[in-house]
C-alpha cells in the first residue's frame, strides 16, 4: 500500500512537471503571432497567456475522459501492478520531450504523452489492455486531420479578410485594425490551450487516483483539486516560459501580416476549442502549425516549401512510436526488476528533470535556436513582396490600359485633323494669294 | 471491429470553419466600414521589437498621414459616414457575439 501511494505522489508530481513543461513550451504557439506582428507588447503578451491558460483549464473535462477512461482499458488491468506502468509512460513522454528538445526537432507534447502511456502499457500489460478503436479515433486521426483541417480554416479566413479588406483605389484599406482583433485571438489560442493541454495531466492523474482506488471508476470527472493544480502548473509554465520568449523572439520569425495572423490564430482557436468539446486530443503546435502554413497561403503569389513541410511532418509522425518505444523501455526495466526498477526510472526522471533545467540555464539563447515550432512553420510558405494582382485588379487595369489607349489614339486622331486641317487651310491660303496674283497679273496685262 | 465516429470529425470541421469564418468575416466587414467612415485604423505596434519586420516606424507615420488625407477626402456626407460608424460597431459586436456564442456552447456542451 505505502508502495502504491509512494508511486501516485510520484505519478502526480511528473505529471503536473510535464504540465509545466507543456505551458512553458506552448506561450510562443498562442503568442509568437501577436508579438511579430506587434499586436502585444511582450510582457503583456504571456502575462495574458497565463491567465487564460488557466481560465481554459476549467471549461471543459471532454479530454481528460478521453485519457482516464478512454484509451486504458482498467477492467483488464491489475491496478497494483499499471500504477508503475503509467509512471514509465510519463518518464518516456518527458524524455522524448527532452530529446526533441536538445535536437531542435519538431514533436508534439501530447502525443509524447500518448505514446509514452501506450508504449508503457502494451510492454507491461498487453495489447488487450488498450482500447485501439478510441485510440485511432480520438488520438490518431484528430492527429493527422486537425492540422490539415487548420490549415483549410485559415486558408479560407485569409481569403475572406483579404477580399472583404481590399481595396482598388490605392487609399488606406484599414487592414491595421487585425492588429488589435489580433489580441483576442491570440488570447483565444491561450484559452483553447488551457482548455485541450492540461486536461492531459488531468486525465493521467485520474488514471492514477482510479488505478489506486482514490476515485471510483464510474466518475468520470477529475477531482477539483487535481484541476487546480493542473490548471495553476500550466499557468506557472507559461508564464516561466514566456520570459525566455521575449529574450529570445529575435529576427528570425516568418512576415506575418495583421489580417494573416488574425485568421490562424482565430482558425487555431475554434479547431481546438470545437475538437476540446468532442474530447479529441489534440497537439496545440500542430494545429497552430497547420493555421500558419494555410494563412500563409491563403496569401497572394505564395508558394509551399515541401521540403520544409515534410521535415516537420515527419518530426510529428515519429513523435507517437518513438515516446512510445521510450515508455516501453522504461516500462521493461520495471517489469524485469520489479520494485528496483521502479527506483531506476525515478532516478532516471530525476536525470531527466535535472538535464532538462541544467540545460535551459546553460543554453544560450539566440534568435536561431529559439524559434517556436509554429513560427518555424511560416518558412513553409514563400510569400512574395509583391504579390501578383488579383482577377479584379487585372480588368481594372486592363480598363485603365484601354482608356489611356482610346485618349492618346483619340488625341492622335485630333493633332492629325488639326494638322489636315492647318494644311488645308494654309492651301487655300495659297490658293488664294495665287489666284489674286494671277489677276493682278492678269490686270497689268490688259491695261498695257 | 475498429467504430469510428467520422460525424464528429465532420461536426468539428464544420463548427470551426462556420466559428472562424464568422468571427473574420464580422471582423473585416467592421474594418471595411470604418474606412467608409472615414476612420482608418492606424495601429501602431505595441513596441517595435526586432521581431517585427512587418512595418517600420517610417512606414506607420506615412500610413497616418495616408489614413487623414483619405479621411478628408471622402466623398460621403455627414449622415453616410455616421451610419458607416454604426454598422461597423454592429459588426465588432457581433463578431465578439460569435465568440461568446461558441465558448458558451462548449461549456454547455460539457
Amino acid at each position: 500500500m505505502e508502495t502504491a501511494v509512494l508511486i501516485v505522489v510520484l505519478i502526480i508530481v511528473l505529471a503536473l512537471f510535464f504540465d509545466f513543461t507543456n505551458g512553458f513550451h506552448d506561450t510562443a504557439n498562442a503568442m509568437a503571432t501577436p508579438i511579430a506582428t506587434g499586436a502585444l507588447k511582450p510582457r503583456v503578451a504571456v502575462l495574458l497567456a497565463a491567465v487564460l491558460n488557466l481560465i481554459g483549464a476549467f471549461l471543459s473535462t471532454e479530454v481528460s475522459k478521453t485519457i482516464s477512461h478512454g484509451i486504458i482499458r482498467e477492467d483488464q488491468i491489475s491496478p497494483t501492478a499499471f500504477l508503475p506502468l503509467i509512471f514509465a509512460g510519463l518518464i518516456g513522454a518527458i524524455t522524448w520531450n527532452m530529446l526533441t528538445w536538445l535536437l531542435g526537432l519538431p514533436s508534439s507534447s501530447s502525443h509524447a504523452l500518448f505514446g509514452g502511456l501506450i508504449g508503457a502499457t502494451l510492454v507491461g500489460v498487453g495489447a488487450m489492455a488498450i482500447d485501439f478503436g478510441e485510440v485511432l479515433s480520438k488520438v490518431v486521426l484528430p492527429a493527422l486531420i486537425a492540422p490539415f483541417t487548420a490549415g483549410v480554416i485559415a486558408f479560407a479566413a485569409t481569403r475572406l479578410a483579404y477580399a472583404i479588406t481590399r481595396r482598388y483605389d490605392n487609399k488606406p484599406d484599414g487592414r491595421d485594425g487585425f492588429r488589435w482583433g489580433q489580441i483576442f485571438t491570440s488570447s483565444l489560442v491561450a484559452l483553447a490551450h488551457g482548455t485541450n493541454d492540461a486536461q492531459k495531466t488531468m486525465g493521467v492523474i485520474t488514471l492514477a487516483l482510479i488505478m489506486a482506488g482514490w476515485q471510483d471508476a464510474s466518475q468520470a470527472d477529475p477531482h477539483t483539486w487535481v484541476i487546480f493544480a493542473c490548471a495553476f502548473t500550466i499557468a506557472l509554465g507559461t508564464y516561466v516560459g514566456g520570459w525566455r520568449i521575449i529574450r529570445t523572439l529575435g529576427k528570425g520569425l516568418t512576415d506575418v501580416k495583421p489580417a494573416q495572423g488574425f485568421s490562424a490564430e482565430t482558425s487555431t482557436a475554434a479547431t481546438i476549442l470545437a475538437s476540446s468539446a468532442f474530447g479529441f486530443a489534440l497537439s496545440t503546435t500542430q494545429v497552430a502549425s497547420g493555421s500558419v502554413i494555410g494563412s500563409g497561403l491563403g496569401r497572394r503569389g505564395s508558394k509551399v516549401r515541401w521540403r520544409t513541410v515534410g521535415r516537420i511532418a515527419i518530426g510529428w509522425i515519429l513523435t507517437l512510436p518513438a515516446a512510445g518505444a521510450v515508455g516501453a523501455f522504461a516500462a521493461l526495466i520495471v517489469v524485469w526488476l520489479g520494485g528496483w526498477g521502479i527506483f531506476i526510472d525515478a532516478i532516471l526522471a530525476v536525470a531527466v528533470v535535472l538535464g532538462l533545467f541544467l540545460r535551459s540555464r546553460r543554453d544560450k539563447v539566440t534568435a536561431g535556436n529559439a524559434m517556436s515550432e509554429v513560427a518555424d512553420s511560416g518558412h513553409a510558405v514563400k510569400v512574395k513582396r509583391n504579390p501578383p494582382p488579383t482577377r479584379r485588379q487585372r480588368r481594372i487595369a486592363r480598363e485603365a490600359a484601354r482608356r489611356r489607349a482610346e485618349e492618346e489614339a483619340r488625341s492622335k486622331a485630333e493633332a492629325k485633323a488639326k494638322a489636315k486641317a492647318a494644311a488645308r487651310a494654309d492651301a487655300e491660303e495659297r490658293a488664294r494669294a495665287d489666284a489674286k496674283a494671277r489677276a493682278a497679273r492678269a490686270g497689268k496685262g490688259g491695261a498695257k | 471491429m475498429i467504430e469510428i465516429n467520422w460525424l464528429a470529425f465532420l461536426q468539428v470541421f464544420g463548427a470551426a470553419l462556420v466559428g472562424a469564418l464568422l468571427v473574420v468575416g464580422f471582423y473585416a466587414i467592421a474594418l471595411r466600414l470604418l474606412v467608409r467612415a472615414g476612420r482608418v485604423p492606424v495601429v501602431a505596434p505595441a513596441e517595435f521589437t526586432d521581431a517585427i519586420t512587418v512595418v517600420t516606424e517610417k512606414e506607420m507615420k506615412r500610413a497616418e498621414k495616408a489614413a487623414a488625407k483619405a479621411a478628408k477626402k471622402s466623398p460621403l456626407t455627414d449622415g453616410q459616414k455616421r451610419l458607416a460608424l454604426v454598422g461597423a460597431y454592429a459588426s465588432f459586436g457581433l463578431c465578439g457575439l460569435a465568440v461568446l456564442g461558441g465558448l458558451i456552447l462548449i461549456v454547455v456542451g460539457h
